[in-house]
């Protein structure tokens, strides 16, 4: 009989809803909550030895001291796997169950599975992490859908805990991660290409070998009447920032953003600014920082009257987007969104490299 | 979006591109005279202000009227 440990959040673990969403991390002796349902699915096959839940808030509030009780309480419980979720569509419930799972995994080697709806923002991240340790099924968007989550769920992880091969996503029914591997074939490349390519000629269905990322689709806003009388900001992912680099951001995989106040200065001068990127040769920036943050020019069209008296946001955002991680940007993209929602910001020029 | 990359902005769906001189100066041209290299990076500016007032249904480039030197 295996040993597994369910983690839940406050709400499926049958403590309350918001109103106990700041809860720290807590467990029980076996099953509690939903992790009744796990057990009763696993039946004779294993045993929920124990049951972690948390606030929603909480766990997001205070990351590091919830994945350093959940690791310990795992230590000492020594499950043969774990189970989070499922969340559905919650999405404090979906980053937290994804971000247990890669924990446990790192530093216990925990193989671990959780569930949720595959938009759940906790998918993304998933997929990021690349990491074959951890599985993700995917569930319904609601509750409702709870008997077959765990019935999945349950049988997935008494697989996990006998240490089965699992094969690839197409096969087995969990989210792909992005991983490749190695596989034996009969046919070589160019006869495999070739197959594919007369199949998509005879308009027969055929399987690419190199699944091209899928990205969101944004619908383009509606035009300014008159850009002269919008409230304008600009985003620099180039990474130009002040001298010295106050706040530190790495040449690389960014996770935060910026704004820095530049609404006493004319020019940009170099020695006052520096880009700080790892993609690119950033000398030309340093010599003349207004290649990836053209203030000049902003300067020179507000003075001709192409953008309004005041209009000009008076502080820039940045962040360095040098291998910035699709989830991670979409995240900083949408706190930069309210950030300019807030201040009645109406257009962004956002210059790249 | 002002972008010297922007083959990469249009497959990822950006909505309005401007295109940049290159990745590590898409506002300007240090090859140019400075006040040539200024006029240029007003001029890709103005057209990422041209390409606000623009109606777009999907992935659109504007292209600056690049200076051609003195």
């Amino acid at each position: 009989m295996i040993r597994v440990v369910h983690i839940l959040n406050q709400f499926f673990a049958g403590i309350g809803g918001e109103d106990k969403a700041d809860m720290a991390v807590a467990v029980a002796d076996g099953a509690a909550g939903a992790a009744r349902g796990l057990q009763t699915l696993l039946a004779e096959r294993g045993q929920v030895v124990a049951t972690i839940y948390f606030g929603d808030n909480y766990f997001h509030e205070h990351k590091d001291e919830a994945l350093a009780a959940i690791t310990a309480e795992i230590e000492k419980q020594k499950p043969d796997v774990v189970v989070a979720g499922p969340a559905f569509n919650a999405g404090r419930y979906g980053l937290a169950c994804v971000e247990i799972c890669q924990a446990l995994s790192e530093k216990l080697g925990m193989r671990c599975v959780t569930g949720m709806e595959p938009e759940n923002p906790g998918v993304g991240v998933y997929r990021d992490n690349h990491n074959d340790q951890v599985f993700l099924l995917p569930t319904a968007e609601t509750a409702s859908g709870m008997a077959r989550a765990l019935a999945a769920l349950a049988t997935f992880a008494c697989r996990l805990a006998y240490g089965e091969e699992i094969g690839p996503a197409a096969e087995e029914g969990y989210l792909p991660r992005g991983i490749r591997r190695l596989v034996r074939v009969d046919k070589s490349g160019a006869d495999r290409a070739i197959a594919m390519l007369l199949a998509k000629i005879d308009g027969k269905p055929f399987t690419t070998e190199i699944p091209m990322e899928v990205w969101d689709r944004v619908e383009p806003a509606a035009p300014l009447a008159d850009s002269t009388a919008a409230n304008l900001a600009v985003i620099c992912t180039g990474g130009v920032v002040p001298w010295g680099n106050p706040d530190g951001f790495k040449t690389y995989r960014n996770t935060f953003w910026r704004k820095y106040n530049f609404s006493e200065v004319k020019s940009l001068e170099p020695g006052q600014w520096e880009a700080v990127h790892g993609g690119y040769n950033v000398a030309f920036m340093n010599q003349n920082p207004h290649y990836g943050m053209p203030l000049d020019a902003l300067r020179s069209l507000e003075a001709d009257g192409k953008i309004g008296r005041g209009k000009l946001y008076p502080a820039y955002y940045v962040i360095p987007g040098n291998q910035g991680s699709p989830a991670v940007m979409r995240r900083v993209g949408q706190e930069i969104a309210a950030d300019l929602k807030k201040d009645g910001v109406e257009a962004v020029l956002l210059v790249a490299t | 979006m002002i972008s010297a990359m922007y083959p990469v902005a249009e497959q990822v769906g950006a909505s309005r591109i401007v295109k940049g001189v290159s990745i590590p100066h898409p506002c300007g041209d240090p090859s140019l005279p400075a006040a040539l290299d200024a006029q240029l990076r007003r001029e890709i500016v103005s057209t990422a202000l041209k390409a606000l007032e623009a109606k777009v249904d999907s992935s659109t480039v504007f292209t600056p009227k690049i200076a051609t030197g003195a």
